[in-house]
């Protein structure tokens, strides 16, 4: 045997000690992985009965649980609808701030300022509505439905031509509110 | 024969009437429409021709009371312009 032969087959078996090496390693990863893979293949094959039974209940809970889960997201997110049934709630109980003869001089001198057929320089608690204030019957009419929006109440007909100064509808507010000095 | 307070309850009535009506176009048109013919007839001398103008007036009140029915039925969506604007909700 040449040095040379020898130095080859020394060589060779270094490779085949490194392949083998390898070869350990990957054997044993694998037996790691396959006892991963084995355990629930082994639980589900000894517990078959039990998992075959679970799963069909779950099957049969699985069209119900997500309809209520969704409804449920559903219902919590929809601020819309909440929102509104909140402030209907909050309406139906809430009282109404209490009036005073002074707010209803302003709320009143507010509303026929934002009416655009009256001059706010010229207007006055005391000015007449037709006489100093240049309106119609018609627009007359108009000033008596702003105040019932503004008021939420009705106006008959009978009282609302008394009506002809903001003093006098300053003074009708209050006694139908109840309102005193 | 009409009297002046009946003309002002008519008035009074076509606009409480017409404001319940759910469209806008139709309600803003039917307050546009309702005003000026008022004023335009205001000044009016023949009592015929105010009896023909209040009996047209009664008939458009009846009018529109069926077209807020009407629309009731068959509402749609409030227009943008409509929507009130809200920071929170809970405040309107």
């Amino acid at each position: 045997m040449s040095f040379t032969q020898v130095a080859r087959s020394c060589g060779r078996f270094a490779a085949a000690l490194n392949t083998v090496r390898i070869a350990k390693t990957v054997v044993q990863t694998q037996s790691r992985m396959m006892h991963r893979i084995a355990m629930p293949a082994i639980g589900s094959q000894l517990t078959q009965k039990q998992m075959f039974t679970i799963r069909n209940y779950s099957a049969r809970n699985t069209l119900e649980e997500i309809e209520h889960r969704v409804l449920k997201v559903v219902s919590a997110y929809d601020k819309d609808s909440r929102c509104r049934w909140q402030t209907q709630s909050l309406r139906s109980y809430s009282a109404k701030p209490p009036l005073s003869l002074k707010l209803i001089n302003e709320r009143v001198l507010l509303v026929l300022k934002l009416y655009d057929k009256i001059d706010p320089s010229k207007l006055n608690v005391n000015s007449h509505f037709i006489n100093d204030l240049g309106l119609d019957s018609l627009d007359h009419v108009e000033v008596i439905m702003a105040m019932e929006d503004e008021f939420g109440f009705e106006i008959p007909d009978s009282d609302a031509e008394k009506l002809l100064k903001p003093a006098d509808i300053i003074k009708y507010v209050a006694d139908k509110e109840d309102v005193y000095e | 024969m009409s009297t002046r307070r009946q003309a002002i309850t008519l008035y009074r009535n076509l606009l409480r009437e017409s404001e319940k009506l759910p469209s806008y176009n139709f309600r803003m048109y039917a307050v546009r429409k309702i005003r000026d013919t008022f004023r335009a007839n205001k000044m009016i001398n023949d009592f015929k021709e105010i009896d023909r103008q209040v009996a047209n007036a009664k008939e458009s009140l009846e009018l529109i009371r069926r077209q807020v029915i009407i629309g009731h039925l068959y509402t749609t969506d409030k227009l943008v312009i409509e929507q009130k604007k809200t920071l929170r909700p809970s405040d309107d």
